[in-house]
């Protein structure tokens, strides 16, 4: 009895340990600045990623050369900013994706060197917990099924196991 | 549970699994196993189809794509290599939305001329790598576009 | 040899074991890598990811209908009891494959092709896997006499087994949203970074049906002698009870 819920101990750690590591991990590299929260408190020299869309009509310049200036929108915020980085079609109007650069405080312009796609892992995120939770608990529910059958089968002491695969225990 | 309500829903469990695969053999399914007309059908389409809404699949043409500020949206081409169709929508585009790529599209082709959209959806191909790959100009073998269209 | 396949499940089910424990290393390895370890895809981004379960979910959905089709063919010729335990079994594990399949591929649908749902033909025709994944469950649990219910249980997933191939080719044959197989003769159309997660995945998802399979049928077996256990018990009160 304590072999089957040491063994599931074992398990739900690592699936925390996992999801911890996921976490620290979206943290570090893929979660976004807001735009608010750039322009009241810009950080110091390090590179940030924002996320917004292209806004429409404004886009101009070369991009197939990486070279571009255009107004990113979030929401009710808006930036202006100059692209100068590898050509990428990714920047297209009315299209959301992520920018990394620098917040330029005096010009009021943010100098972006890459991009990235919208990291939208709440979808990821929903999809492997959903299926791991249910997996999971339908085995753990199975296992101790059995468990409580061996049981039954024990105390009313009708019937002891045959020496046969299916009637024992492992 | 009684006997007669038991046979009860033997029945219907049999209906079920029956009425669902008859579903797929007979019913709607058969008719509607044209899940998208192409942009060639939509051309030889009759006025009475006009106002009747439809979902065409194709591939949105390279250098076709125009946006619109206010209010947002944008027009396009959408191809099946052997007719073109203009597309408008309003609205924002899905985020997989973009030149060169499938997109099956909601709406009407409502004056014979253009084809008003009210709902877009990115079609993507079955193919995955990273992006270093991608730049690195490595292409995986999947099935032509055009073919996927009109199978 | 008319019990060769009552042999080989008790001896596969002495194993069981490793097939749980295989199971639970591979997809720890294949969440690791599938979640930290692997590049996003240059297209979809980070939702690649979300083809890591879905994919496995999905195809070990139409195994474990293959495993109820076949054992059903199997119990209706041989009437081995065992089997059609086994079939029972795989039929609620496949059930929950399926409607997992569905709910991430819904998930994955939304981001990429902008709609939770579509009428497209691959959805449609899985759903419809469910539909009779559902019948053949609901008849199992309604029909009391087991070598009866079990019968009609069997003629109804051979029935039901025209859906396979209505899946599987769903893609080739009719004009969907849904993607084209990425594994057919034209080749692989993963890069080897996205594949190892996804084989991964796929193993741990095979040998955990395999695993569940196994659990379960093991249930079956010992619900059944119980009852019967307390069956006689309870006829030999009663006949005791009578007769002094």
């Amino acid at each position: 009895m304590t072999g089957l819920y040491s063994r599931w101990a074992v398990i739900l750690g690592a699936t925390l340990l996992l999801a911890i590591l996921t976490y620290q991990h979206y943290q570090q590299h893929l979660s976004t600045l807001s735009m608010k929260t750039l322009l009241s408190s810009p950080p110091e020299s390090q590179p940030v990623r924002i996320q917004g869309m292209v806004k429409s009509g404004t886009l101009q310049g070369d991009v197939e050369h990486g070279q571009a200036t255009f107004e990113f929108v979030d929401g009710a915020a808006t930036l202006a900013v100059e692209y100068q980085g590898p050509p990428l079609e990714n920047i297209r109007e009315l299209k959301t994706l992520v920018l990394i650069g620098r917040w330029d405080s005096q010009a009021r312009i943010f100098r972006a060197h890459d991009t990235a796609l919208i990291n939208n892992f709440g979808f990821v995120a929903a999809a492997y917990l959903i299926s791991v939770m249910a997996l999971g608990w339908m085995v753990f529910a199975m296992s101790q099924r059995v468990m409580v059958l061996f049981k039954e089968i024990k105390e009313s002491k009708l019937y002891e196991p045959e020496a046969d695969s299916l009637g024992h225990k492992e | 549970m009684g006997t007669k309500n038991k046979k009860i829903a033997i029945i219907v469990s049999i209906l079920l699994v029956a009425g669902s695969l008859g579903y797929l053999a007979f019913g709607n399914f058969g008719e509607n196993i044209v899940y998208f007309v192409t942009p060639s059908e939509v051309k030889a389409f009759t006025a009475e189809a006009y106002s009747k809404k439809v979902r065409v699949g194709g591939m949105v043409v390279k250098g076709s794509l125009k946006t619109q500020p206010e209010p947002v949206g944008l027009t396009f081409e959408l191809t099946d290599g052997a007719a073109t169709i203009p597309v408008a929508f309003q609205g924002i585009p899905p985020d997989l939305f973009k030149e060169g790529q499938g997109a099956v599209v909601e709406g009407q082709w409502r004056d014979g001329r253009t084809f008003h959209s009210t709902m877009i959806m990115a079609k993507h191909s079955e193919d995955y790598m990273p992006m270093e790959l991608k730049q690195a100009g490595v292409e995986l073998p999947k099935k032509d576009f055009m073919k996927t269209l009109s199978p | 040899m008319p019990n060769m396949i009552n042999r080989i499940i008790r001896q596969i089910q002495r194993y069981k074991g490793w097939f749980g424990g295989g199971a639970a290393l591979c997809i720890f390895l294949g969440l690791y890598i599938g979640l930290l370890a692997s590049p996003p895809d240059y297209y979809q981004g980070e939702l690649v990811r979300i083809m890591y379960v879905h994919v496995p979910l999905a195809h070990t959905s139409t195994l474990a209908y293959s495993v109820l089709f076949f054992g059903s063919i199997w119990y209706l010729w041989k009437r081995d009891p065992l089997v059609d335990n086994m079939c029972q079994a795989s039929a609620s594990i496949c059930a929950l494959f399926t409607a997992l399949a569905l709910i991430t591929g819904s998930i994955w649908a939304k981001p990429t092709w902008n709609t939770w749902w579509t009428w497209d033909p691959r959805l449609v025709s899985f759903t419809v896997l469910l539909l009779i994944l559902g019948g053949y469950i609901m008849l199992r649990r309604l029909v009391d006499d087991r070598v009866q219910g079990g019968r009609y249980a069997a003629i109804l997933a051979i029935v039901g087994g025209i859906d396979l191939p209505i899946i599987k080719f769903s893609v080739e044959w009719w004009r969907t949203l849904h993607q084209p197989m990425s594994f057919s003769t034209r080749g692989v159309s993963i890069s080897e970074d996205i594949l190892v997660p996804l084989t991964l995945m796929s193993i741990g998802c095979w040998l955990l049906f395999a695993y569940m399979v196994m659990v379960r049928t093991q249930i079956l077996y010992l619900t059944d002698l119980l009852h019967a256990k307390k069956g006689r018990f309870l006829s030999q009160t009663h006949f005791s009870q009578t007769t002094s």
